[in-house]
């Protein structure tokens, strides 16, 4: 838990908002434009009866009313005729506009959920490609939150800033139109207040991004804290860290507060000031088109339906205050989204056609593999091994030796950033990535679940298992206690109310779905080592029996896991030190000669020259 | 409403400032209300053709003068509402952290993290939305609702009874509509959260999706929850988008009685025309509270459901808690007596995790726990740091039972080491220490030496500065075992609760280890649960565990000769290394 004050490692973009991000949404809106065209229709023709209604209002009271008034009782009857057909007119309108409206309303939800939905898809599907290099600098909260909050904030643009798009800005246009008919001289006139309107929205606009861009930034930051203190939440009950981990966390709810605040002050002097700039449009009027009355150069007319048609021209200025609000807030989102589409994929799938076909694994081979997390500080160093079919290789070494990173090179989780890895001959990177992950199964240190069924879990993505086969994958990854425990067996739920599965169990659902996979590459990172020494032997036959025809990488600290291994890696410090079978390897009496002895003095002493010997335990 | 309880107090705090955030809201409706009077003296006067260019001036700067005020007003009413409504969502964001962390384990065995993470953004934003602009929205509602109403009264108060004569079905139509709304809205805020939970879940196993090529499969699975999320939200707008049009229909309903009754006046001389077109301005006026109206309920339906989310999770009690009035425990010797002790996950249908378990570890030994995978030997050692309650039965510490004892004091005394070890993101000092900053440098280095730890700390390009975790430096399996390792020997608890400590960690490192919880042997009350027999053949008792129940207990040489399982295991883990040791 870092005291230092609030990082967040987060990209931040500087300068204005490229309005062109907008445009790549183009794509994602083609399919829907139907539904968006229909959308947009309606807008427009509920605008129409938005101003057919008080002119049929100023029909009843020309025509029917004001003729008849206090007239001879005739005249009424026919004018209390023609107001029921007005009235009765009006009110059909009135339902066609409720109808309209409500079909917008529909539409308009429609269109934008599904857009959003394909983006939020195509993000997800973006996403889960990237290199592991983007998770390793992004939290699992970050990555969230653009896919849930940002899009849902992007939605917000669809919904409000076209319906203004396509009514208010049509009626501002209008409106000025009107103006420059009615006096062209006084339009400009009042014209005179835009200009400061202009420049007070350039600033605010600029104020309010980098408001917008923080919010989205710390809400991204709240989410990672809340995911982590719960992933997490044992440790601090625990060690009764509570207090302290709430300090800090409520130090980053305050900074959220206060960049809440900035951006509720910056909009409450922008909004009012576009009201006192309206206002004084009026005023202009009034004193300025005022004065020219007298001579007989305005009409009073023209000029009280100037004053009428100003406050129509700013409230949808006033809005577009509002509505640019939304507008930013959706740009600082869409600006997140893109930074993760941008994000390249070094990773590259070779062109479909040149990728050569894979008919069977016979080889793979390590030359001179060279790898690094961070450009400088390699990992592994100069490794060259081969794995042949049917043979298995196990790798031993001291924790931190590079184990993991070694196994997670063959599924090109990270590609090596020297020397190569050969399948079959050719280069892991010249076949497409589907060919090997296809025919591997990996199972990890910290075996991952999904909520879901155990069967869910066990057969991802595969097609359902005849009773025989899963009968027998259940009795291979030794499942058979876990299922007595579960009264829907394979059925029963994982996660939610399914209730605690262990940490062995976990490694064992993990071994399972290795085995489903019916995989021509094997990879096990010490895939049983939350797993007795009994349940881990029965493993052990069953994979022996299943690796026959296939390739096995095995890392492993039992060196009971290791010993029936072909051949034997000795990793330290990212460098293979010494190859060989178990019997070589102890003839040798080198590294793993030591190894082994400590094991076998029953964790006795360490090794003297392993690397933590020396170390004196001082508790 | 028990949900509004916890806003209320937000309310009460900020009372002043929401006062004089409403009296500025209304000062500016009057203040608007006043402008076209201004307007008409002006048109008046020129109507009158009296060419007064200075009383013109006047009133032009009569308006200038009362856009001033209201652009103060304004300013003011938005910092005081709004802000009371950011200030809203601050509180309740830091109670419902404070209160999660105070929640028992079984609590999140139920819940998943992306419901609690949409909580905690999503639902708080909606709450802060209603509190904010909904108040806004009503207040203007019901102003400008009342002045239009009043300037109608003023008019003709037959005509006015007339179009108001809809009215009544607004009120019935609000409260048909808000309560399906209501429902939509919590329907749709739940599938936002399983949303949030598909993607999380999916993007903290992003390695093994990457890796079996899964991508595709996965990504259906996200695409029916999104799916879902759409679905829902359609089924919303189904509602919404009756209601708001419905409350113009409604005002809309008016205007038509107004025109065929006042109409009906006018002709027969009751009222001037010009009544009857003032009339109608003013019932043109009430149109904007009625849609604000209809927006006010929408917002606060959706409120409302997030607020009852946010409700449920503060409801829930902290089912593990300090007893009130529980006397001190000063100076925990770390006798532990389990007695007769069951337990059964919530939810869990089948066997129990534990049942009847008696044993008794006193102060200062070691207890040794075997058994294969779902025995329950991790259910023990969490029940001891009382991240669980036992179902049945009862453990005692010093003789007391664990649930009359301050959490506080018996989490003192009691250090659990987890299984899968969890580091947070930050630097290796902060993992190790959480926080706390008066543990002394030299602690920290005993500690992860004693834990084999210093090698890979000095190798680490900041040492103990160095940022770890999500965004940090990667750390093996095996080092991050030993770095909670390490972070559970600085809490110096009397007891000492290892789950598989060097499951990952190499031989020679797990001998390091070892040696160090042998040296702690006689000063601290140890129970160790591993599969390695070197990591248990050392205490004074073991215990096999087999289906939740306490197969065997008894010291290493006891059980290789009686009990079947222990004696296969070690056979199983010495039998080569008897022949390759030679």
């Amino acid at each position: 838990m870092p005291r230092e004050p609030l990082d967040f490692e987060d990209v931040r973009p500087i300068g204005g908002y490229d309005f062109r991000q907008l445009l790549r949404l183009r794509p994602l809106i083609r399919p829907h434009r139907a539904l968006l065209a229909g959308s947009i229709a309606l807008v427009l023709l509920i605008t129409l009866l938005d101003l057919a209604l008080p002119l049929l209002i100023r029909h009843a009271i020309d025509r029917f009313i004001l003729p008849a008034a206090g007239g001879d009782p005739a005249a009424a009857e026919a004018a209390l005729q023609g107001l029921s057909l007005t009235a009765a007119a009006f009110s059909l309108l009135v339902l066609l506009h409720f109808l309209f409206s409500f079909a917008q309303s529909v539409l308009m939800e429609a269109t934008g959920q599904r857009i959003m939905h394909d983006l939020r898809m195509r993000l997800y599907a973006h996403t889960q490609d990237l290199p592991l290099d983007f998770f390793a600098k992004n939290p699992v909260g970050r990555v969230v939150t653009r896919l849930t909050g940002d899009v849902q904030n992007l939605y917000e643009l669809f919904t409000s800033f076209l319906s203004f798009l396509f009514k208010d800005l049509l009626l501002i246009a209008g409106i000025a139109a009107v103006l420059l008919v009615l006096d062209w001289r006084l339009a400009l006139v009042t014209f005179l207040v835009l200009p400061p309107v202009a420049v007070a929205a350039a600033h605010f606009s600029r104020r309010a991004r980098e408001i917008f861009r923080t919010l989205r930034i710390q809400t991204a930051e709240i989410n990672t804290r809340f995911a982590e203190t719960i992933g997490g939440l044992r440790v601090i009950q625990i060690h009764r860290a509570e207090d302290r981990n709430f300090e800090r966390f409520a130090r980053l709810n305050l900074e959220n507060y206060r960049t809440g605040m900035e951006q509720i002050r910056v909009l409450a002097v922008f909004l009012p000031l576009i009201e006192v700039l309206s206002l004084a449009a009026v005023a202009l009027v009034i004193g300025y088109g005022g004065s020219r009355v007298p001579g007989g150069a305005v009409s009073l007319g023209a000029l009280v339906a100037f004053l009428t048609y100003i406050r129509m021209f700013f409230r949808p200025l006033r809005d577009l205050g509002e509505k640019y609000n939304v507008l930013q807030n959706a740009l600082a989102s869409v600006e997140r989204i893109f930074l993760v589409f941008d994000t390249p994929n070094p990773l590259r799938e070779p062109p479909a056609k040149a990728a050569p076909r894979l008919s069977r694994v016979e080889e793979l081979r390590f030359e001179n593999v060279e790898f690094a997390y961070v450009p400088g500080e390699p990992v592994l160093k100069g490794i060259s091994f081969r794995l042949r079919r049917g043979a298995t290789t196990a790798v031993v070494g001291p924790t931190g030796a590079g184990k993991s990173t070694l196994l997670q090179l063959i599924p090109r989780l990270y590609d090596p950033t020297a020397g190569r890895i050969l399948l079959n001959g050719v280069d892991l990177r010249a076949w497409p990535r589907a060919a090997i992950r296809d025919r591997l199964a990996l199972v990890l240190q910290d075996p991952t679940l999904f909520a879901g069924t155990l069967r869910e879990n066990i057969f991802q993505g595969l097609p359902p298992p005849s009773p025989v086969q899963e009968a027998r994958i259940v009795e291979a990854a030794r499942l058979d206690r876990l299922l007595e425990r579960l009264p829907a067996g394979l059925d029963s739920p994982l996660g939610e109310g399914g209730g605690a599965i262990s940490a062995g169990e976990r490694q064992l659902v993990a071994i399972a779905r290795a085995f489903a996979r019916n995989p021509e590459i094997i990879l096990f990172d010490e895939a049983t080592s939350a797993v007795d020494s009994e349940t881990e032997q029965a493993i052990q036959d069953a994979l022996e029996r299943l690796l026959a025809e296939r390739t096995a990488l095995l890392v492993a600290h039992r060196l009971s896991t290791v010993r029936a291994a072909d051949e034997i890696l000795v990793l330290l410090g990212g460098r293979i030190l010494e190859t060989g079978t178990h019997a070589a390897l102890m003839e040798r009496r080198g590294f793993y000669f030591r190894l082994h002895q400590a094991q076998a003095e029953n964790g006795g002493t360490p090794p003297p020259e392993s690397p933590c010997a020396g170390q004196t335990p001082m508790l | 409403m028990p949900s509004l309880e916890l806003i209320r107090p937000y309310f009460a705090e900020s009372r002043n400032r929401i006062l004089a955030g409403l009296g500025s809201l209304i000062l500016v409706d009057l203040l608007q209300l006043v402008i076209p009077r201004v307007i008409k003296h002006a048109v008046d006067d020129l109507a009158l053709a009296e060419p007064q260019t200075g009383r013109l001036a006047a009133q032009a700067g009569a308006i200038l003068g009362l856009a001033a005020l209201v652009g103060v007003f304004r300013y003011a009413w938005r910092m005081c509402l709004l802000g009371t409504s950011r200030r809203i969502e601050q509180g309740l964001r830091d109670r419902l952290f404070a209160h999660l962390q105070r929640l028992p384990t079984a609590y999140f065995d139920r819940t998943t993290t992306g419901d609690l993470m949409a909580r905690a953004t999503h639902d708080l934003q909606q709450i802060r939305m209603a509190a904010g602009m909904g108040i806004v929205a009503l207040n203007d509602a019901v102003i400008m609702g009342t002045a239009a109403i009043a300037f109608m009264a003023y008019i003709d108060p037959v005509l006015t009874v007339w179009a108001l004569l809809p009215m009544p079905l607004v009120a019935l139509g609000t409260r048909f509509f808000s309560r399906r709304m209501h429902r939509r809205y919590q329907a749709v805020q739940v599938s936002f959260a399983a949303l949030t939970e598909a993607v999380r879940e999916r993007i903290a196993g992003v390695r093994l999706i990457q890796a079996h090529n899964c991508q595709d499969v996965e990504a259906l699975r996200v695409e029916r929850v999104s799916r879902d999320f759409l679905e829902e939200n359609l089924k919303l707008v189904r509602v919404t988008g009756v209601f708001s049009p419905l409350m113009l229909l409604f005002t809309s309903a008016g205007l038509v009685l107004v025109l065929l009754v006042g109409g009906r006046r006018t002709i027969l001389g009751a009222i001037t025309v010009g009544d009857l077109v003032a009339f109608i301005t003013y019932l043109g006026l009430l149109a904007w509270p009625m849609m604000a109206l209809g927006w006010v309920t929408n917002l606060v339906q959706r409120g409302k459901a997030s607020l009852e989310r946010i409700a449920a999770i503060l409801a829930e009690a902290p089912a593990i808690a300090s007893p009130t009035g529980a006397r001190p425990l000063p100076r925990p010797r770390g006798d532990i007596a389990f007695e007769g002790v069951s337990f059964a996950y919530p939810g869990a249908a089948g066997r129990s995790a534990l049942e009847g378990i008696d044993l008794v570890v006193p102060a200062g030994s070691v207890l040794g726990i075997v058994g294969p995978p779902g025995s329950g030997k991790s259910t023990l050692l969490s029940l001891l740091p009382r991240l669980y309650d036992p179902t049945a039965g009862r453990i005692r510490l010093d003789g007391r039972d664990l649930r009359e004892l301050r959490l506080e004091d018996l989490r003192r005394a009691v250090c659990l080491l987890p299984q899968e070890a969890f580091l947070f993101s930050g630097t290796l000092r902060d993992n190790l220490t959480l926080g706390d900053p008066a543990i002394p440098e030299r602690r920290l280095e005993e500690a992860a030496a004693a834990a084999a730890l210093l090698e890979t700390v000095r190798a680490l390009p900041a040492g103990f500065d160095t940022v770890v975790g999500e965004r940090g430096v990667l750390l093996s399996g095996g080092q991050k075992q030993r770095v909670a390792l390490a972070r559970c020997l600085l809490a110096e608890a009397p007891v000492l609760l290892l789950d598989d400590p060097v499951s990952q960690v190499d031989f020679a490192t797990a001998a390091v280890i070892l040696r160090t919880i042998r040296s702690l042997v006689g000063r601290r009350t140890i129970c160790i649960a591993s599969h390695r027999i070197a990591a248990v053949g050392f205490a004074d008792r073991i215990a096999v565990l087999d289906r939740g129940r306490l197969a065997a207990l008894g010291t290493h040489a006891e059980l290789l000769q009686r009990q079947a399982y222990y004696a296969h295991a070690f056979h199983l883990q010495a039998i080569e290394e008897a022949a390759h040791a030679a």
